[in-house]
């Protein structure tokens, strides 16, 4: 993102060389926002786990076949069947905090079936982030797409998609996506997406970007209203630029910023929704797991298996939190004016 | 089980070093006796009954059909021709007693007509008298099948009535009066309106079973209000009701009917003067309260305990002498779709490949019960006999934990493609891990598999459709009464209510047909020991378990043990301790 705004239109060539632009004042934006976010030291920590939770997502099989274990194999023998088929240790009144805990099973197992829940945490936190990663790229393509062009042809257009957000916004999203999951999914396998969790996977990331793009657009569209009045936007309606290339190579660089910052954001609340979801039932198919799915099954063993519902939970809550910090700690790197004094 | 007379008078039954001492308070003859069946009953006191559900399903005597609700009713508002005995032993539990009439019924020479006689004195909570009319008027509302959904259909296969084209009756109930000839011969009254007679189009020689079922109840015509009724039934039994309020927080409350008399009813004790129902209850806090036993809790009940608390109440002793572990009525099975699996060594190698240990750890080890090995339960007498199912009916032993390799050779040995499977299950968390079980035992055989879930509220409704049904089924069954004619025909046979494996086998219905009308008890108890392993054979489905059943009635509840009629509390037989 090294394009500069170009206050000075007149004296810039018809495409922007960003070479030009770093002689001039030395370090592009891009350089001077990291070096903000460098000396923020809880948006660095906050980096610092988030990378190290992704990695340990996307490095789910590897780890988990390192340490010996997967999050699809029966371990019938660390259960007792004659206890309710929970944990061994687990339900009897002198049980431990950590019952079901072994060097084996780092997290403990399911009751019930004996799953390793490292592996299952792992493995559920990879589609978890693939769900949230893929539908805040959605949202944020539609919002910026919408926003711009509400924002920018005003008139008819500004009506028709200000109020197709009013419309969605006013919404019971929740009860919408429940009510919808069994015949979207049939229609998404109609058009060929594959049957299961493709299509599952599918209709939770249209669902969530559909509901969640006007919270962007309409940042999006109030931010182009004001950059829209800018002399140099004038100027290249004057030199008869055409409107694509005024909105998506003049206008769109001022407005990285909000985008960035939402998209931060936003990625966090889809991974909860994406809990809530599964939670409800219209998430990911067993056996593959999922937070919600996970969270779903723990909750019933909480005064007997505590650690069952802590651990995932509070790793949930670590993901969410951090991904929140480093958004809080972009927003003040990449716009300095609205930060906390 | 038949007619035997139940000779204990005081039968002390410790079940499972469980149970309490109960002793058993029901009838201990035909006539019954009239009351203090129990050396600590007294009247008096109410009892609570915690319910997770907003509401009844239903409170319509003609459309109640869960055994729960079916207990709770007849043990306090509805009063039917025989009852189940009080007892806590199995086998006592589940015979008859006379109800609102005089004796067990008298059938002619081929069981095709049967005739009960009214006991004096029985009265609805206006005062007026019980009439045979009345009872022929409840029955007849069954035949309203537009308006009294839900309930036992018994009423419409077996009265002598002729059927239309279509398989359904010519009478279609009192609300449109078609067919009421047809009805007002299959059952007609005495003179003196006391005594009913039934007649059937087949012989049944426990009819008399059939009617303790509420569909055979009386409803005053007079007060009928159609579909309404099922929000305001008028009571004949020791208590009527006094509020009925759904959803959270709502009540359900029964005070005493002042014109219901013991002289007429030896069979119910009524001893609390009370009972409360409060709705919506989370089943969590349900289980808290009964496992914290505060002063207000003491003469609390609620139904099945959840998993999460069975580890707390079966590890404390202090809960020794209350807690409740018995067999209930069910089989869970999955049912095996033969329209979609028409190959058998395709049903057979789905059968071998299950990992049926897995799943009754994943229902709860100990606690969710035994492995099955057929439809039909031991504990509901002679019509239980060992199938084999696992030993050797499939061709070679079954471990528990499946045989992926004896499915593959299976496979092999039908000479056509395995379809792809597709589990049919409620979705909840502990079907979900269920599903991945099940999900794991076919793919460890080289089938493929593919888990559905359907939202729980809906779930026989869309396995019902043939249409919307996949290859494998989650269900679970358990008799009407002690005959395997409540189970073997309904599961599968076209004209049963519950065939989710589509089943059709002409030999096998021929037989079905013979066994529903052998008259001989023990010879008919052995045609259903063979149906069941043949039914097994062919893989129409796959038992899982025999069901078990955990509950922790309050401190102060009497005769608080689990009534093996309908795997549920004996509601008419309880008491508080004072």
């Amino acid at each position: 993102m090294s394009v500069l705004v170009q206050d000075n239109p007149a004296a810039s060539p018809p495409t922007p060389d960003p070479d030009q632009g770093e002689e001039i004042q030395g370090r592009s934006l891009s350089a001077i926002a990291w070096g903000r976010f460098r000396r923020d030291k809880v948006g660095m920590f906050s980096l610092g786990v988030l990378i190290l939770l992704l990695l340990s997502a996307l490095l789910a099989g590897p780890i988990t076949s390192l340490m010996g274990v997967d999050p699809y194999t029966l371990n019938p023998e660390a259960l007792d069947k004659a206890n309710g088929g929970i944990p061994l240790g687990c339900g009897v009144p002198d049980a431990s905090f950590f019952c079901g805990i072994s060097r084996e099973h780092p997290f403990g197992v399911e009751p019930g079936t004996g799953r390793d829940l490292f592996a299952r945490v792992l493995y559920g936190m990879r589609i978890s982030i693939f769900i949230a990663l893929s539908a805040t790229l959605v949202t944020t393509l539609l919002g910026t797409v919408f926003g711009i062009v509400a924002g920018y042809l005003g008139g008819r257009w500004d009506t028709v998609i200000s109020r197709l957000m009013d419309i969605i916004l006013a919404f019971p999203f929740l009860l919408i996506i429940l009510a919808l999951s069994g015949v979207f999914t049939q229609r998404l396998v109609a058009i060929g997406v594959p049957e299961g969790n493709p299509a599952r996977i599918t209709y939770l990331v249209l669902v969530l970007s559909l509901f969640g793009w006007p919270y962007l657009a309409r940042i999006v569209r109030g931010q182009v209203l004001s950059v829209r009045e800018r002399e140099f936007v004038e100027a290249s309606i004057a030199m008869g630029a055409g409107t694509r290339r005024i909105l998506f190579k003049e206008m769109l660089p001022n407005l990285w910023a909000p985008i960035m910052i939402y998209a931060t954001l936003t990625l966090p609340t889809y991974i909860a929704t994406e809990a809530v979801l599964s939670f409800l039932g219209v998430g990911v198919l067993p056996p593959t797991p999922t937070f919600g799915a996970i969270l779903a099954d723990s909750v019933t063993y909480m005064s007997i298996i505590p650690s069952y519902l802590l651990i995932p939970g509070v790793i949930l809550a670590i993901l969410v939190v951090t991904f929140n910090l480093v958004g809080d700690s972009v927003r003040d790197a990449l716009d300095p004016r609205a930060s906390r004094q | 089980m038949g007619k035997a007379k139940p000779g204990v008078k005081f039968a002390v039954v410790a079940a499972a070093g469980a149970l309490l001492l109960a002793a058993c308070g029901g009838g201990s003859s035909d006539n019954g006796d009239s009351g203090n069946g129990d050396s600590g009953a007294t009247k008096g006191g109410t009892i609570t009954y915690l319910q997770l559900e907003e509401q009844f399903t239903n409170l319509d005597p003609q459309r109640v059909y869960t055994g729960e609700d079916l207990a709770f009713f007849n043990g306090t508002i509805f009063r039917t021709l025989t009852a189940y005995k009080f007892s806590a032993d199995a086998a006592e539990g589940t015979t008859i007693v006379p109800d609102m009439a005089t004796d067990l019924g008298t059938p002619n020479a081929d069981s095709t007509e049967w005739q009960f006689t009214l006991r004096d004195g029985i009265t609805w909570e206006t005062g007026d008298p019980v009439t045979c009319e009345d009872v022929k008027y409840g029955v007849s509302r069954t035949f309203a099948t537009d308006v009294i959904t839900n309930g036992p259909t018994y009423a419409i296969s077996m009265l002598d009535i002729p059927s239309e084209e279509d398989g359904s009756s010519s009478y279609k109930g009192p609300y449109t009066g078609v067919g009421q000839e047809a009805f007002d011969q299959a059952v007609t009254c005495s003179e003196d309106n006391k005594t009913i007679t039934f007649k059937l189009s087949r012989p049944v020689p426990d009819f008399n079973y059939t009617v303790t079922l509420l569909s055979f109840a009386a409803v005053p015509k007079a007060a009928d209000t159609g579909e309404k009724y099922d929000d305001k039934p008028v009571a004949n039994g020791p208590y009527k009701i006094q509020e009925y309020t759904k959803g959270k927080g709502g009540k359900f409350i029964l005070v005493r009917n002042d014109a219901w008399s013991q002289d007429s009813d030896p069979y119910r004790k009524a001893y609390p003067d009370q009972w409360s129902v409060d709705f919506g209850i989370d089943p969590t806090v349900i289980d808290q309260r009964l496992i914290a036993g505060a002063a207000a809790d003491q003469a609390t009940l609620s139904n099945a305990l959840q998993p999460q608390s069975l580890p707390i109440v079966f590890n404390d002793p202090k809960f020794e002498n209350r807690r409740i572990n018995e067999f209930d009525p069910y089989v869970r099975y999955f049912a095996v779709n033969v329209q979609k699996v028409p190959n058998l060594k395709h049903r057979q190698a789905i059968a071998a490949a299950m990992n049926r240990d897995a799943l009754l750890t994943n229902a709860g080890g100990a606690f969710a019960g035994d492995l099955a090995d057929g439809v039909i339960k031991p504990n509901i007498g002679q019509d239980y006999a060992p199938t084999g199912l696992w030993e050797g009916l499939l061709g070679q032993t079954i471990p528990a934990t499946g045989d992926p390799e004896y499915a593959k050779q299976l496979i092999a040995d039908s000479g056509e493609p395995m379809p792809t499977i597709t589990f049919d299950y409620p979705n909840t968390p502990t079907n979900e891990k269920a599903a991945s079980i099940v999900v794991a035992s076919l793919q460890a055989a080289g089938i493929t598999a593919k888990p559905n879930p359907i939202e729980a509220g809906q779930y026989y409704g869309v396995v019902f459709d043939p249409e919307k049904a996949h290859e494998v089924i989650n269900a679970g069954w358990g008799p009407d009464w002690p005959n395997a004619s409540t189970v073997i025909p309904e599961l599968f046979t076209p004209s049963g209510g519950f065939n989710l494996s589509q089943a059709d086998d002409k030999d096998f219905n021929a037989n079905v047909d013979a066994a529903k009308i052998e008259s001989d008890r023990a010879a008919q108890a052995t045609q259903w020991q063979e149906l069941n392993k043949y039914a097994m054979e062919q893989v129409f489905a796959i038992p899982t378990r025999f069901g078990r059943d955990q509950r922790l009635p309050g401190e102060k509840l009497g005769n608080a043990y689990l009534w093996p009629a309908y795997g549920a509390w004996p509601y008419g037989d309880m008491y508080v301790t004072q």
